[in-house]
C-alpha cells in the first residue's frame, strides 16, 4: 500500500503542526460576528492569502512558497451559525452533523457542563443566544508580531464595512470581563516557555499520528495506533488512517466518515472544539498537599497518579517511582543540553539520536503489563483520555486491533495556557485554552468527554469521574463529592488508596464547535460559490 | 464505436497535473481557483470557440473509496479534467479553440504535465490527443447539425413562440402581414443574425443581432 497523499497546502496550519514545538508560545484567539452576508464574505477572502497551511515548514524555506517558519500564524474557523450567516447554502448547512449544527452549549448535558462549567458562568462572549460566528486564532514568537498581525486583521475587518464585528468580552486578570480578544501564553520559567500548565503538569505530549500528516515517520511511537508488537518498539505501531482526523479520507473503520457536501467543502478540512477552561489552582494545590501527606508516595506521587504522569512528563507506566522519574529528567536534560554542546557534525548527530531514544520513552508504552493498574491507576488522566489496548483488559485479541475502541476516539489537542497562576488563587483568570480536533465532534470528543472524563463503565470503575476534569459535584455541606481509587502493586501488602471529596479542580468558562475548513474551501466560502448538487 | 455519433464527437481528456505547488498552493488548487474564475454562459471563453455544443473542464482530486471491503487506492496525480461534446471533427475542433481561445487554454493547462512544451495549435491538438481517453457508450443529446444551425434554430423557435403569443387573434389579413414581418426580421436562412448567443442561457440576453 503506498503512502496517502495529502495536499498538506490545501490543508490549515495547526492541524497538523502543534505551533507550540516550532517556537510560537504566544496565542490570541479573535472572535467575529457577521453581520452582513457579501461584505463579510470578502473580509474571509482578503484574510485567505494570511492563513497558515500545513505544508512542511524546513530550515532555510522561503516564506513566498510557505516554506520558512513565519514569526506569526493564522488560522480561521467557523460555527454553523457563521457558516449559515456566510451564505453556505442550506443543503450543505443540513449535511453536517447535528451536535456541529447544535453547537456546545445546547450540548452541555452531554458535556457535563453543569454547576460553576454552566454557560450562565461563560466569560460574556461566549454567553450570548448564538455562539460566535468565525474564530482567528493567530500564534507569534513574540508579544510585537502577535500585536501585528491582530492590526492587520481588524483593518481588514475595518475594510468590511460592518461585513464582521469583532466580538468583544473575554474575561482577563482584574476583574475584566470586557476584553476584545482571548489572550493565551506559554507559561514562562526563567524566562523560557514551557509546556507546563498551571497545576504544573507537563502538557501536550502524546498527539495522534495519522497517515500522510508528513510529520517525522518515529512520531508513529506514542503518536499511532498499537499492535501486537511490543509498544517499547518501533514495529509496536502503525499510523491511523487519515480519515480520523482529515475529512474526505479512509477512517479507522475503513469507510470515508460522514462529511458535508459537496465534497469540496468538506474534503482536507475538519472540525475543532474550543474550550477555555479554567483551573482552580489553590484547591488543587491543597488538595495534592494535604491528601498527599497521608498518601505512602507522599504528594508528588499522588499528583501523578492523577494525572498518569509525574509532572515532568515521565508516564507512570514506565517510571513508576519519583526517584526514577527525576533520574530520566536530569537524563534527558543532559541529552538535550549535548545536542548545543556537541562539537562536531558526527558528535551531534549522535547526540540527536539519544535524545530521541529518551523521547521516546515519554510516549512508547501501553498498559498491558499494569492491567490493574499499580504503576498507572486505571482512572488516571492520561489512561482515561488515551487508553491505548487498555480496553482489551489483557484479552489479546479481544478486538480485531488492541486499540479498536480508542483509535476511533483519539483526538489532536492543540491551545496554550492562558492567564497568571502565580498568586495560587482559585479566583482570577488562568487555564488553558483548550482545542480538540477530530473528523468527528460526537465519536471523538464528546464520547471522551461524557463517558471516559466524566464516567468511567468502561474502565469498570462505575461512575467515578477523572480526578483532574471531571465534572465532580458537592456534597450536603459543600465539599467536593469526586472519588478515586488508586490501586496498589498487587505483590504488595498495602491496601489500595482511596482519595474521596475530591473538588471540581477544572471548569469551563465558554467555547464552541468549529469547523475548519481547506483553503479550497475557504476560498469557496468567501466567493459564495458552493454547490451542494 | 467510441467517441462518435452520427457528426456529433465526444471528448474526454484527462491531463495529469503537477503536484508541484506554487506560493504554498498546490498546482491542483490554483487550476480550481482559475476554473472558478472563468466567466460563464455567453462570456465564457469557450463560446467563442466554434462548434461546442457542450463542455466541461474540472479538477480530478482522485478516485472515490467506497468503503471496506473495497482497496483504498490513490491516483499518483491530479487530473484536470476536458470534456467536450462538439460537432465534427475532434482536430479542426482543436485548432479551433486553439485559435479562439489560446489565452485560456495557457492559463487552465499552464501546470498540466508535458503542457510547457505546447506552443501552436497543432502541439495543443497532439497533447490533448495524447490525454484523451474513448468516450464509450457515447450518446449526443442534441440535433446532428453544426452549432451555427442549431443556434439559429433556437432563436427562430423562441421568436416563432413569441409571435404566435404577440398575434393571437388578429385576423387573417393582419396575420400575413405580421408574419411577412417576422419572416423579414429572424431571416431564418442567414446563420449569422440573428440568432441565438453561443453559450447563454437567460432568454433575456440571448438574443444577437436582431433589429428591433
Amino acid at each position: 500500500m503506498s503512502t496517502t497523499l495529502v495536499d498538506l497546502h490545501d490543508v490549515q496550519g495547526n492541524i497538523i503542526k502543534a505551533y507550540g514545538r516550532y517556537g510560537f508560545p504566544l496565542g490570541r484567539y479573535i472572535l467575529f460576528g457577521v453581520t452582513q452576508r457579501e461584505r463579510a464574505r470578502a473580509f474571509v477572502s482578503a484574510l485567505t492569502p494570511s492563513i497558515t497551511t500545513s505544508a512542511p515548514w524546513r530550515n532555510g524555506g522561503s516564506l513566498a512558497d510557505g516554506s520558512a517558519i513565519p514569526d506569526v500564524t493564522t488560522n480561521i474557523a467557523f460555527t454553523y451559525h457563521g457558516l449559515r450567516d456566510l451564505g453556505v447554502p442550506r443543503a450543505s448547512l443540513q449535511s453536517f452533523p447535528d451536535e456541529f449544527a447544535m453547537g456546545m452549549r445546547a450540548r452541555r448535558d452531554i458535556l457535563g457542563d453543569d454547576g460553576a462549567s454552566a454557560p450562565e458562568h461563560w466569560d460574556p462572549v461566549w454567553k450570548a443566544d448564538e455562539p460566535p460566528h468565525v474564530l482567528i486564532w493567530i500564534n507569534g514568537r513574540d508579544a510585537a508580531c502577535l500585536e501585528r498581525r491582530y492590526r492587520e486583521i481588524l483593518a481588514l475587518a475595518a475594510e468590511s464595512q460592518g461585513g464582521v464585528q469583532l466580538l468583544v468580552g473575554h474575561r482577563g486578570s482584574g476583574g475584566k470581563d470586557d476584553l476584545p480578544y482571548q489572550e493565551a501564553s506559554a507559561i514562562y520559567a526563567n524566562g523560557e516557555p514551557t509546556s507546563k500548565e498551571h497545576f504544573g503538569y507537563t502538557d501536550g505530549i502524546s498527539n495522534p499520528y495519522f497517515k500522510g500528516s508528513g510529520e517525522h515517520e518515529s512520531n508513529v511511537v506514542g503518536g499511532g495506533k498499537v499492535t501486537l508488537l511490543p509498544a517499547d518498539t518501533r514495529a509496536g505501531w502503525e499510523p491511523l488512517e487519515t480519515g480520523e482526523f482529515l475529512l474526505g479520507y479512509k477512517d479507522e473503520a475503513l469507510e470515508c466518515p460522514e462529511a458535508p457536501i459537496p465534497k469540496l467543502l468538506s474534503h482536507n478540512g475538519t472540525f475543532l472544539v474550543y474550550r477555555k477552561l479554567h483551573e482552580n489552582v489553590r484547591s488543587f494545590d491543597d488538595y495534592i498537599a494535604h491528601v498527599g501527606r497521608e498518601y505512602p508516595g507522599g504528594p508528588e506521587a499522588l499528583a501523578a497518579k492523577f494525572a498518569g504522569r509525574w509532572r515532568n512528563g515521565a508516564p507512570l507506566a514506565k517510571f513508576p517511582t519519583e526517584r526514577e522519574a527525576n533520574e530520566f529528567a536530569v537524563g534527558w536534560a543532559d541529552a538535550k543540553a549535548a545536542i548545543t554542546r556537541a562539537k562536531s557534525r558526527s558528535e551531534r548527530e549522535a547526540a540527536k539520536r539519544h535524545f530521541a531514544e529518551l523521547n521516546m520513552q515519554f510516549v512508547a508504552f501501553d498498559y498491558n503489563r499494569d492491567l490493574e493498574g499499580a504503576r498507572c491507576p486505571v482512572g488516571a488522566h492520561a489512561r482515561r483520555a488515551n487508553p491505548r489496548s487498555g480496553l482489551e483488559f489483557g484479552q489479546t485479541l479481544a478486538f480485531e486491533t488492541p486499540g479498536a475502541i480508542s483509535n476511533r476516539r483519539r483526538i489532536i489537542r492543540r491551545g496554550l495556557p492562558y492567564g497568571d497562576s502565580s498568586q495560587r488563587a482559585d479566583s482570577g483568570d488562568h487555564g488553558i485554552i483548550f482545542m480538540a480536533l477530530g473528523a468527528s465532534i460526537r465519536r471523538q470528543f464528546e464520547f471522551i468527554q461524557q463517558q471516559w472524563m466524566n464516567y468511567a463503565n468502561d474502565f469498570k470503575l462505575g461512575n467515578d469521574k477523572d480526578p483532574l476534569v471531571g465534572n465532580h459535584g458537592q456534597n450536603e455541606s459543600g465539599a467536593g463529592d469526586g472519588r478515586m481509587a488508586i490501586a496498589s502493586d498487587p505483590s504488595d501488602s498495602r491496601p489500595p488508596f482511596f482519595c474521596s471529596k475530591l473538588p471540581r479542580f477544572v471548569e469551563t468558562r465558554g467555547g464552541a464547535y468549529f469547523f475548519i475548513p481547506s483553503l479550497t474551501a475557504l476560498r469557496m466560502i468567501g466567493e459564495g460559490n458552493i454547490d451542494p448538487t | 464505436m467510441p467517441n462518435k455519433n452520427g457528426n456529433a464527437y465526444g471528448l474526454t481528456t484527462l491531463c495529469p497535473l503537477s503536484n508541484d505547488s506554487q506560493r504554498d498552493e498546490s498546482s491542483a488548487a490554483i487550476i480550481r481557483s482559475r476554473l472558478r474564475a472563468l466567466d460563464v454562459d455567453e462570456n465564457s471563453p469557450m463560446a467563442k470557440v466554434p462548434n461546442t455544443y457542450m463542455c466541461r473542464l474540472f479538477v480530478l482530486d482522485d478516485v472515490f473509496y467506497e468503503g471496506h471491503p473495497a482497496h483504498s487506492e490513490q491516483l499518483k496525480s491530479k487530473y484536470l479534467v476536458f470534456v467536450a461534446d462538439i460537432h465534427g471533427e475532434l482536430r479542426p475542433f482543436l485548432q479551433g479553440m486553439w485559435q479562439h481561445a489560446q489565452s485560456m487554454i495557457e492559463q487552465i493547462w499552464e501546470y498540466c504535465i508535458g503542457f510547457k512544451q505546447v506552443h501552436s495549435g497543432s502541439d495543443f491538438v497532439n497533447y490533448i490527443e495524447k490525454c484523451q481517453v474513448p468516450t464509450t457508450f457515447y450518446f449526443n443529446g442534441s440535433t446532428d447539425e453544426p452549432l451555427a444551425e442549431q443556434l439559429k434554430a433556437l432563436y427562430v423557435k423562441q421568436e416563432l413562440s413569441k409571435f404566435a403569443y404577440a398575434n393571437q387573434g388578429q385576423d387573417a389579413a393582419a396575420l400575413q402581414r405580421a408574419f411577412k414581418e417576422f419572416m423579414v426580421r429572424v431571416a431564418p436562412t442567414n446563420l449569422a443574425a440573428p440568432t441565438w448567443r453561443a453559450g447563454a442561457s437567460d432568454p433575456a440576453r440571448a438574443t444577437t443581432g436582431a433589429r428591433s
